[in-house]
C-alpha cells in the first residue's frame, strides 16, 4: 500500500486539529485510521485482532502529541499497529509457533484452506513480516527497522512464511 | 475468528463502536467509560439513546431540553440546557451506534454494538471539559456515567 504523504490528506489535517484539542476531529481521525489499523492487526493477531486494533489505536491516540510531524502519521501508525498486534498475539498465546512440520500434508483436506488458515500456522512475528512485505509493500530493510530485527531475520522469516503459503496453495 | 476476509483473503479485525468509544476515552485525560449489556436489540436501544430531543434527556438527566438545530450527513448541532440552567451548543456526529458531541465545556460520547452472546453492549463517556481542550475534569465522572447507564436500563425496562 502506498501511504499518503500529502500534508493536505484528511488524516493529516485531522491529526493537526486533534492535537489542538478538538475531540470531534479526534473521533473523525479515529474513524479514518480504524480501518487501516484493523487491516494490519487482523492478519497478525488473528482471533485477537479486535483487541489488538483497539490497543493499537489507544497507543496511537495517547501518544499523538509525540508525533513531531503530522505528515508522518501513517507510517507512525503502521509501526505502532504492527508492534501492538505482535504483542497482543503473543500475550494471548492463541497462535502456534511457525514450524513447517506443523503444516498438513499436501493431501490433507485441511489444505482447502484460505489465507487465514495458513496464517494461523505461523507465529505473530512471521505474520508481521508477511503483512509488512506483502500487504504494505515494505522492503526487507524497512521491515527490519520497523520490527527492530536484523534484515537477515526478516528474509528468513519471509522465506519460511512464503514456503508455508506455497505448500498450502500447491495442495 | 472474528475478522472478515477482504480482498486477497487477508483477514481484517473488526473494531465495533464500543471499542472505538474505549479508544476515545483512553485518549482523553480524565476520560472514563461505563458499559453495560442490555437484553434488547441495537435498534431498540438506539431508538432511545440516539433520540437527542426526547429519549436522550430521559437518561442523561443533566441534559434537559435538547434541541437539534442542524443535522446533515451524520453531523449534528444541538443546543442543550442543563438542569442547572446552563446552555451548551453541542457539535459532533450522530449515527446509529455512535454519538460524539462536544461544546466548549462538555464532552459527551455514547456507543452501542451487538453483544456476541445476545443483547446490546452500551457504553458512555464524557463529562465536564477542560475548556476547549481534549481533557475531562475527573471529578465524580465514573459515578455519574454509571448512573446514566442505570437510568438508561430503567428507561428500557
Amino acid at each position: 500500500m502506498t501511504l499518503p504523504t500529502d500534508p493536505h490528506d484528511p488524516g493529516v489535517s485531522l491529526a493537526r486539529a486533534a492535537l489542538g484539542g478538538d475531540t470531534v476531529a479526534m473521533q473523525d481521525l479515529l474513524a479514518h485510521l480504524a480501518p487501516y489499523v484493523a487491516r494490519i492487526c487482523g492478519p497478525i493477531a488473528l482471533d485477537s485482532g479486535p483487541d489488538a486494533a483497539q490497543e493499537a489505536l489507544v497507543a496511537v491516540f495517547r501518544s499523538l502529541r509525540t508525533l513531531r510531524e503530522p505528515a508522518a502519521l501513517y507510517g507512525w501508525t503502521r509501526a505502532i499497529a504492527v508492534r501492538e498486534a505482535v504483542r497482543v498475539a503473543r500475550r494471548d498465546a492463541r497462535s502456534r509457533p511457525a514450524e513447517l512440520a506443523d503444516l498438513p500434508a499436501p493431501d490433507d483436506p485441511e489444505l482447502a484452506a484460505d489465507v487465514r488458515d495458513v496464517l494461523t500456522r505461523l507465529s505473530p512475528e512471521h505474520r508481521a513480516v508477511l503483512v509488512l512485505r506483502d500487504l504494505e509493500g515494505l522492503d526487507e530493510q524497512a521491515a527490519s527497522r520497523l520490527l527492530d530485527i536484523p534484515a537477515g531475520t526478516v528474509k528468513s522469516r519471509l522465506h519460511r512464511a512464503r514456503e508455508s503459503f506455497r505448500k498450502a496453495w500447491s495442495a | 475468528m472474528s475478522g472478515d476476509l477482504q480482498g486477497g483473503g487477508w483477514p481484517t479485525a473488526e473494531l465495533d463502536d464500543v471499542r472505538r468509544l474505549r479508544v476515545m476515552a483512553a485518549a482523553i485525560p480524565g476520560g472514563r467509560v461505563s458499559e453495560r449489556v442490555l437484553p434488547l436489540p441495537l435498534d431498540e436501544v438506539w431508538a432511545v439513546m440516539g433520540d437527542l430531543e426526547d429519549g436522550f434527556g430521559r437518561f442523561q438527566t443533566d441534559m434537559r431540553h435538547v434541541r437539534v438545530v442542524r443535522a446533515e450527513g451524520g453531523r449534528v448541532v444541538a443546543v442543550a440546557r442543563s438542569r442547572f440552567g446552563m446552555r451548551a451548543r453541542l457539535e459532533g456526529t450522530l449515527r446509529p451506534g455512535w454519538c460524539w458531541l462536544q461544546s466548549r465545556f462538555l464532552i459527551l460520547g455514547m456507543a452501542a454494538a451487538p453483544e456476541p452472546g445476545g443483547g446490546t453492549r452500551v457504553a458512555v463517556t464524557g463529562g465536564v471539559r477542560v475548556p476547549a481542550r481534549a481533557a475531562i475534569i475527573p471529578l465524580g465522572v465514573r459515578r455519574e456515567l454509571d448512573r446514566t447507564l442505570a437510568r438508561l436500563a430503567d428507561e428500557l425496562r
